[in-house]
């Protein structure tokens, strides 16, 4: 069995030492930054932290290298073999056949050292919250092995005489199906940014109502300190998001620069190659059979200035429980949804979304639910609310102004609900065309997903009596991929497509 | 298709479930009296804690003890060669159907309840989801699983021909 790269202890050991000293650093804070504790005595206690802070790299340096020595890969006639772990050792065996996903990550300590980290996943869902095989290798090595373990995946079997045989695999912007330019980027950052100032000016109207209230409790002194509280609590909130806001901005723009740093989108035969990334570099396999759908995603900002980013639902490795790692189904992060067509037709032609072939039924059951539980709710907190003021005999100004605040926020909050409604019975709809199934849903946030019938598992759908009679139904497609994002809905339909769809399930 | 009603028995056991949930309930708003009392509370306060989880509690103990025989009525299953049909639901009623060939595992699970009742829960597994049905005899079940895997096997081999 053939070891780990050595460069794995260097960068591993270099991430422990920052490690090491945050850990130290963390448990040791208060003694540096407490001004009462005197400063010889830090001087002096200072051999004893630098021998506490050897022992734990120590302890790394130690678990490093008995993991170099206990972990190994082999590439045998028919399967990849991969052992790896000090205290719990995993061994796998993956037949070249069964072979999903391979995805090649470079992080910036292993790019300095010349390293890669190549996973290779059978997409089963019992372990598709991490990689059956890892292997730590030198950077071309592991491209070399990207490439041969594709070619593999189709063959099944390896021969032996060639094992030295290795292709380097560049992929540049040039070569890309997609191209995704700074000035995109610089675009769907305003847009991100623009959708939390829009729920921060929101809550920001909601705050000066709540404000409002709390100033007029003070001012009577109504529950005495408790007004106090609110106010506060609503202006540190209030700050909280505009601080979101700020941290938003900069958080995406490291995103779009440095974790799509050089996306590209190659077609290799059977699969798609879609690469990204400048500290940590992906690259991302899948096979066109191993795609179960694909969802395109606009927020309602995104569709008012016409842009979409477009994912893939492929079974198995594109969700690392933990990491929250939503890159790995990534296919085009941001572009025009004029564009989409176009970009799927050179990428996955059989996924080009179909126009909308029925719209839903009826705008009210959109809203019915709601309303009636809204009004349940407000009525029962002004009931509430008016009785508690009038047990402490408040004046009738501070009663009217609580009973005009809670109708008022309620009156937003259906205003929003509407918006909500109004766009869903826009957007929901169904295309069925030659095995192909597209399904229109959303409200604020519009989703198109494409799916072929093949992948459809099960349909369900959801009616109450008053709906049956007037023939709407709503359904629940069920794909054959991962129990996260498995399931499709499109409200309010015809209930006729409900025996449409399950013939489709049956033949 | 035409679709079964569950068993009689199926009742008595979700009564016994909601039961012990009503019964948690009215003793943790029992338990607040008490304690109220104990600690020498007003009338008026207590009156107001009465009101305000009393009203709700109750309430809800009556939807807790009316929902069992409203999802024993409007719950039908069946199978046949091609696909599953469970249907469920009292307000918002819903109607799942699974092709018999995308099935990967079927399991049976009883509880101690259940095994007192001698009821078995059946779940379905597939490539994407797994479906409940809920509760049936343990006989229905055991009937059910064996059909379905005849159904399955003949159903692969039938695609099988196809696909050729």
């Amino acid at each position: 069995m053939k070891r780990f790269d050595k460069g794995y202890i260097y960068s591993a050991l270099l991430s422990d030492l920052f490690g090491s000293i945050m850990i130290f650093f963390l448990f040791f804070e208060e003694i540096f930054f407490d001004e009462s504790i005197n400063t010889e005595n830090i001087i002096s206690a200072i051999p004893f932290f630098v021998i506490a802070l050897l022992v734990i790299y120590l302890c790394f340096i130690a678990y490093r290298i008995a993991y170099y020595k206990t972990s190994g890969y082999e590439l045998t006639e028919t399967e990849i073999k991969c052992k790896r772990g000090v205290f719990f050792t995993k061994r796998s065996v993956l037949d070249y056949k069964k072979i999903h996903a391979i995805n090649k990550k470079q992080n910036l300590l292993q790019r300095i050292f010349g390293i890669a980290l190549l996973t290779v996943d059978s997409g089963s869902t019992n372990t598709s919250h991490q990689a059956e095989i890892i292997i730590i290798e030198k950077d071309k090595t592991v491209d070399a092995l990207l490439n041969e373990l594709n070619a593999l995946k189709e063959t099944g079997e390896r021969s032996m005489a060639d094992e030295s045989a290795t292709e380097e695999v560049l992929l540049s912007e040039n070569d890309s199906l997609f191209h995704f330019t700074s000035k995109r980027k610089i675009l769907h950052t305003l847009i991100n940014v623009a959708s939390i100032a829009f729920c921060t000016g929101l809550f920001g109207i909601l705050a000066i109502a709540v404000i409002g209230v709390c100033k007029l409790m003070l001012e009577q002194n109504f529950l005495g300190t408790w007004g106090q509280y609110f106010l506060f609590a609503t202006l540190i909130t209030l700050g909280a998001m505009l601080l979101l806001s700020a941290f938003s901005f900069i958080g995406n723009m490291i995103r779009l620069f440095i974790g799509y740093h050089n996306f590209t989108i190659t077609k290799h035969g059977n699969e798609i190659r879609i690469s990204f990334g400048l500290l940590e570099k992906h690259t991302n396999t899948f096979s066109y059979d191993r795609i179960k759908a694909v969802k395109i995603s606009q927020g309602l900002i995104e569709r008012i200035l016409g842009f979409a980013s477009i994912h893939l639902e492929v079974i198995g490795y594109t969700y690392e429980a933990g990491s929250n790692n939503v890159e790995l189904g990534v296919l085009v992060p941001f572009c025009k949804y004029s564009e989409i067509n176009e970009i799927l037709e050179k990428v996955l032609p059989e996924y080009t979304p179909d126009e909308k072939q029925t719209k839903a039924a009826a705008f009210f059951p959109f809203v019915s639910w709601f309303l009636l539980i809204e009004g349940i709710v407000t009525g029962a907190t002004l009931i509430f609310a008016v009785t508690m003021m009038a047990i402490f005999h408040l004046s009738l100004s501070v009663i009217a102004t609580v009973v005009c605040s809670v109708i008022g926020l309620g009156l937003l909050i259906l205003i929003i609900k509407l918006l909500s409604a109004v766009l869903s019975y826009q957007i929901n709809g169904l295309a069925i065309n030659n095995g192909k199934i597209t399904v229109y849903s959303g409200g604020f946030t519009k989703r198109v997903t494409v799916l072929m019938t093949k992948n459809l598992i099960a349909v369900a759908n959801v009616t109450t009596p008053l709906r049956k009679k007037a023939g709407i139904t709503s359904l629940v497609m069920h794909l054959k991929t991962n129990a996260q994002s498995n399931e499709v809905t499109v409200h309010i339909q015809d209930d006729t497509l409900t025996d449409k769809l399950e013939n489709l399930l049956i033949s | 298709m035409e679709l079964k009603k569950l068993d009689k028995s199926v009742l008595k056991l979700w009564y016994a479930r909601t039961s012990i949930v009503a019964l948690a309930l009215i003793g943790v708003l029992a338990s607040i009296l008490v304690i109220m009392a104990a600690t020498g509370a007003s009338t008026d306060a207590m009156l107001i804690v009465l009101c305000v989880l009393g009203i709700p509690d109750f309430l809800l103990v009556c939807i807790i003890l009316i929902m069992p025989a409203l999802r024993y009525k409007m719950y039908a299953w069946g199978y046949d060669d091609k696909r599953i049909i469970v249907k469920q639901g009292v307000i918002f009623r819903r109607r799942v159907v699974i092709p018999v060939c995308q099935i990967q595992d079927l399991h049976r699970t009883q509880g101690p309840l259940m095994m007192m009742l001698k009821l078995s829960g059946v779940t379905i597994s597939t490539a994407g989801s797994n479906f409940e049905i809920s509760t049936l005899t343990t006989d229905e079940a055991d009937r059910m699983i064996d059909e379905l895997e005849h159904n399955l096997e003949i159903r692969v081999g039938e695609q099988k021909n196809e696909k050729i």
